[in-house]
């Protein structure tokens, strides 16, 4: 039986083909819109980045390839071996540029996110108070129209946050892409898992 | 939405088995149990709840369902049966000379939502080895587990062999503790050897022992890992001293012919607070989770008063229970079928049933209606 391997068709696509190709793994064309696809001796199955760690932690498949910001946010208990050092960028508080809003001064932090629960760990955390508002997109607009105070969002150059009138005030955490592996495969499966890892490891540049 | 739908809601965490279901889980649990048994291990039925303060450790009191009593005590639903069988083998079980081979059988509950094949409320089959030698102990709870999960007929089943020792050894010392601890157990856990190196960053500790943590994520696999561990943790008396255990029992499981159900993972570090030695899950492929686990616990039933070493394995019904299913299909287990029984006479037909019953038949009657 070939090893299942959870990928999502967002933004780590592209570093995801290219880091299979290098290792020597057969990867599918970007245009299908097949969503699993059996490769040699692989399986690839397509699905939301958020998805990705649920189909690895309940061992449907085996690894997969996410961002540690879903990862974390997923609060899925998963191995990830590996940082496969593409996808790099940071999870932020931004508020609108120019405010005198800070996260402390407040006593509950109303914050718009794809991320609530990265954010409510990380606002409690300091001791302070939050209010969560779970948004599925466009969270850079939620300040501006009195949603929220502050956003937590992920911020990679930076551009969209100042198109839309804000500023990243601290950074949450640091995020890039990883391997996440099973914990049941990486010991039942374990001669087919090593060499996924090995041979991936040997690609990350 | 009407009143009688509401009171027919059921409140998440909680589920019902009914016919084949409940047969199945009921002939899974006849298996483990008579290996127990076969092993000579002695059924405890403890309560149902106990003074709160009896579970302790702060991943589990986090998730124990806790109320006050009438007389003002904070009593809890079991989250965990090891504890209360520590607390009655020092209690009620003093005068018996160790070792001492309990096991139990029943639900236990914790607040968690239905995550990875378990509800709030799920079924757990284990086992307790309080006091004797060691090794021979562990070795002796491994092979039982094998035992059962061959009862079973589960297929391709490995004994993940880890120790807290190795963990706690590298780290005597450093004064690490609260959330960054935490922080460095979890990248552990997770296999992260970037993140462990980052969470140890501002940590207080030599330079051999930090690497020799960050080695703990790679340090997983075959038996092969013990000689290879053994040189990495070479820095660490009670880290080489953990792996000197593991070897031991590793060993001793091979020699009992259980060398290709073995692996080895010191990155294994987590577990409930109460282990102290070696700690071990069991894992199948095709299910994502671990279907049983255990470990050494030397320090608890000292809190009960009666300081005692001990070792305990758990597998749990509800994950067996999904994974042979898989394995094996759904498929009803094997019943006689019944015989029907009516007649125009209540008691003549009541009668007739009685004599067959007495027979051993399995008698549908059919005067009440129905087939």
């Amino acid at each position: 039986m070939s090893l299942t391997v959870a990928l999502s068709k967002g933004k780590l696509l592209s570093g995801t083909q290219e880091l299979f190709r290098r290792a020597g793994w057969p990867f599918p064309d970007g245009e299908s819109r097949r969503l699993v696809v059996p490769m040699g001796e692989l399986r690839y199955l397509f699905v939301k980045d958020m998805d990705v760690p649920t189909y690895v932690e309940y061992g449907v498949a085996d690894c997969g390839i996410a961002g540690r910001d879903v990862v974390l946010e997923a609060g899925s208990d998963v191995f990830e071996p590996l940082d496969l050092g593409f996808g790099g960028c940071r999870l932020v508080v931004a508020v609108p540029a120019g405010s005198a809003f800070s996260p402390g001064s407040a006593s509950t932090v109303r914050v718009a996110t794809k991320y609530p629960r990265i954010a409510t760990e990380y606002f409690l955390g300091r001791g302070i108070s939050v209010e969560a508002v779970r948004l599925a997109g466009s969270v850079e607009i939620a300040p501006g129209l009195g949603l929220a105070d502050c956003i937590v969002d992920i911020v990679e150059t930076g551009r969209t946050l100042e198109e839309n009138g804000l500023e990243a005030i601290e950074t949450v955490v640091e995020s890039s892409a990883r391997l996440v592996v099973n914990r049941a495969s990486f010991h039942a499966r374990r001669a087919e898992v090593q060499r996924l890892v090995e041979t991936l490891e040997g690609a990350v540049r | 939405m009407n009143g009688a739908h509401r009171l027919a809601q059921i409140p998440p965490g909680v589920q019902c088995f009914v016919g084949n279901e409940a047969r199945r889980r009921r002939r899974i649990e006849e298996a483990v149990l008579a290996v127990f048994e076969g092993w000579d291990y002695e059924e405890i039925i403890p309560p149902l709840f106990d003074y709160a303060d009896v579970f302790t450790g702060e991943a589990l009191s986090a998730k124990t369902y806790s109320f006050v009593g009438r007389d003002g005590s904070v009593l809890a639903l079991r989250p965990d049966f090891t504890s209360l069988l520590a607390k009655i083998a020092a209690g009620r079980l003093r005068d018996r000379p160790a070792p001492i081979r309990l096991y139990y059988s029943g639900e236990v509950v914790r607040y968690e939502p239905p995550r990875a094949g378990r509800q709030s409320e799920f079924f757990q089959m284990g086992l307790e080895h309080l006091g004797g030698e060691p090794r021979a102990a562990d070795a002796e709870v491994l092979t039982i587990a094998a035992e059962c999960l061959e009862a079973l007929e589960v297929e391709g089943f490995v004994l993940a062999l880890g120790h807290v020792g190795v963990f706690t050894g590298l780290l005597a010392g450093s004064g690490i503790g609260g959330a960054r601890l935490e922080e460095l157990r979890e990248r552990v856990e997770a296999k992260d050897a970037r993140g462990v190196r980052r969470a140890l960053a501002e940590v207080d500790l030599a330079p051999e022992a930090k690497s020799a943590l960050e080695r703990l994520t790679t340090l997983a696999g075959g038996l092969e890992v013990l000689d290879e561990a053994a040189a990495a943790l070479a820095c660490c008396p009670a880290a080489a001293e953990a792996v000197g255990e593991l070897r031991a029992v590793a060993e001793a499981l091979g020699g009992a012919g259980l060398g290709s159900r073995v692996a080895v993972d010191l990155g294994e570090v987590r577990g409930l607070d109460y282990y102290t030695g070696l700690v071990f899950r069991v894992f199948v492929p095709g299910l994502g989770f671990e279907v049983g686990g255990g470990g050494r616990y030397d320090t608890l039933l000292a809190r009960f008063g009666r300081p005692l070493p001990a070792v305990g394995f758990m597998l749990g019904l509800d994950r067996v229970a999904l994974l042979l299913g898989r394995q094996k299909g759904e498929a009803a287990p094997s019943t006689s079928s019944a015989e029907r029984v009516t007649g125009s006479d209540l008691g003549k037909a009541l009668a007739v049933a009685r004599t067959k019953r007495a027979e051993g038949a399995r008698v549908r009657f059919g005067n009440g209606g129905g087939q």
